[in-house]
């Protein structure tokens, strides 16, 4: 697959933008992280990739991906807890793309499903149902249903916010495995120290690139100063912006 | 006092048909009430009144002029309330509220004037001796129609249900297989409505789909017992009603009200009787 890259791309709600004129590529098979302060457009970003939300202007090109080859992992992940379904059928969900509606469920799709229980450390638990589960083991299950996706672009939204410390740990030595099988990774964190450790490339928002590229050239004190800044500046009402007035798009090194 | 051969045709022809909307109409109250949709079978059950009404004023004396208004009306009301609520700005039981209420308010306008009040009671509340031939290969129809569906898109029903970011973002065809379930629910509904009321048969789909919550884990358990308790809510409340010469809808609500309170009281899953104090943690 080619690199995925976003070209003048604008992104927004009502047609007011929230993010505008990202222009780059994520490092192809490779750990991105997206950084940035509060309502940065991080997310949105995020929605964007991965098609829950349609340029507003510009485009995004997937590299020759379908929506079927990503996985896409949402802040709130949406699951209603009280719903009668176990983790077993939540895991199941990520056969979707191939199987869809009438696909028959063969017996190598239910060896990758217990492979993906094993991987994410819920083996014995597929019976349980998601209301029986801790917000960890439903991370852990939401991960395995990655796995099930075997998806070539992964996208995570804050993927260990309230997590304890070891199921984040088992869940990053998951993600660190995924470049080598063949996938590029873009995870949205508010953790600069764990961008800093898992991630070498890092694009850096405030409604706009700051800065893109290695995350230790991106993650500067005067690049984040310069983030804050504009974060706080945006205003909200602002009117059509031009393409001059943006000079410093970013770009993956 | 013993009943005639009328009233024990209408009896067994009653029972037969609650037996299949209970197999119909209870699995989908599992689902309604798991997708916390449970009032959106009540709004659906007022909203049909300007299809019954204007069923009602073409033609007073047809059965079919009325099961088909309410049908029609029906698909409209699930059918605006989805779009609605596919625009995101408001969620989907407001959207049925924005909808339901002002059908109803048409019904009543339609109907008031013109009919006479013995017919307005036996569209409200139902009237057993209603279950004549047509009716029966309707509900028969209704319950085919939701379980060959849930048999063929139980995919699509429970993955909508549990996770509708991760479908959505899968491409699946989530509106498509929203109007598929609210026509569903539309079919049931209208096809007990002119036995046992529309919002009785709505109770009958949704009292034992709450209850079944107290017994079993996953959907395939809940429904069994749903479908169970639905059907022994309406047996129970038919017998009672014959018996006692009440409309059936509404005993049959009461009784399933009854095994409500029993499952909240008894049910292994989070009833009453699990909560109390006293239960070791530990042996020896």
């Amino acid at each position: 697959m080619s690199a995925l890259a976003l070209r003048n791309l604008t992104l927004g709600y009502d047609r007011r933008p929230a993010v505008h004129h990202l222009e780059g590529a994520f490092a192809d098979q490779g750990l991105n992280a997206v950084v940035g302060p509060n309502g940065s457009g991080k997310s949105t970003l995020l929605k964007g990739l991965a098609g829950d939300l349609r340029p507003l202007s510009g485009s995004i090109d997937l590299g020759g991906l379908s929506r079927r080859d990503i996985a896409y992992l949402p802040q709130d992940s949406g699951v209603v807890r009280g719903f009668p379904m176990t983790l077993e059928g939540l895991v199941s969900l990520g056969l979707w793309s191939r199987r869809g509606l009438f696909g028959r469920i063969t017996g190598e799709d239910r060896d990758r499903i217990s492979a993906a229980f094993a991987s994410v450390g819920l083996t014995g638990l597929e019976g349980r149902s998601l209301d029986e589960v801790s917000g960890g083991q439903l991370q852990r299950a939401l991960f395995a249903r990655v796995l099930v996706q075997d998806a070539r672009l992964v996208l995570l939204d804050e993927p260990f916010a309230a997590l304890d410390a070891r199921t984040a740990a088992d869940l990053i030595g998951l993600i660190r495995r995924w470049p080598a099988e063949g996938r590029t990774v873009v995870i949205v964190s508010h953790d600069l120290e764990l961008v800093r450790a898992l991630c070498p490339q890092t694009l850096l928002l405030a409604r706009q690139a700051v800065a893109w590229g290695k995350t230790a050239e991106v993650l500067t004190p005067a690049n984040l100063e310069r983030a804050e800044h504009l974060s706080e500046a945006w205003a909200e009402g602002a009117g059509p912006c031009h393409q001059d007035e943006h000079p410093h798009h970013g770009h993956a090194a | 006092m013993s009943a005639g051969p009328v009233e024990i045709l209408a009896l067994r022809s009653a029972a037969a048909g609650a037996l299949a909307l209970a197999f119909g109409g209870a699995p989908l109250g599992v689902l309604l009430a798991a997708r916390r949709m449970s009032l959106s079978g009540d709004a659906m059950s007022h909203a049909i009144l300007p299809g019954v009404a204007i069923g009602y004023l073409l033609a007073p004396n047809n059965p079919l002029a009325l099961t088909l208004g309410a049908l029609i009306a029906a698909f409209v009301i699930a059918g605006a309330a989805s779009l609605l609520s596919r625009l995101k700005t408001i969620p989907e039981d407001a959207a049925f509220a924005a909808v339901y209420l002002p059908a109803f308010a048409l019904g009543i306008l339609l109907i008031g004037r013109q009919a006479d009040p013995e017919a307005v009671h036996e569209l409200l509340f139902g009237s057993a001796g209603a279950f004549d031939r047509d009716a029966l290969i309707l509900a028969a129809s209704a319950a085919t129609a939701s379980l060959v569906a849930l048999a063929l898109f139980v995919r699509g029903f429970l993955g909508e249900g549990a996770d509708p970011v991760f479908m959505r973002s899968s491409g699946a065809p989530g509106w498509a297989l929203h109007l598929v379930f609210m026509g569903l629910v539309a079919l049931n509904l209208v096809a007990g409505f002119r036995a046992f009321g529309a919002m009785m048969t709505v109770a009958l789909m949704m009292i034992p789909a709450v209850s079944a919550r107290f017994w079993a884990r996953g959907f395939v358990g809940q429904a069994g017992v749903a479908v169970l308790i639905s059907a022994l809510a309406s047996g129970a409340g038919l017998a009672i009603a014959a018996l006692t010469k009440v409309e059936p809808g509404a005993v049959m609500t009461l009784s399933a009200a009854a095994l409500f309170a029993a499952s909240a009281v008894a049910g292994p899953r989070g009833g009453l009787l699990q909560s109390l104090p006293g239960r070791p943690h530990l042996e020896g």
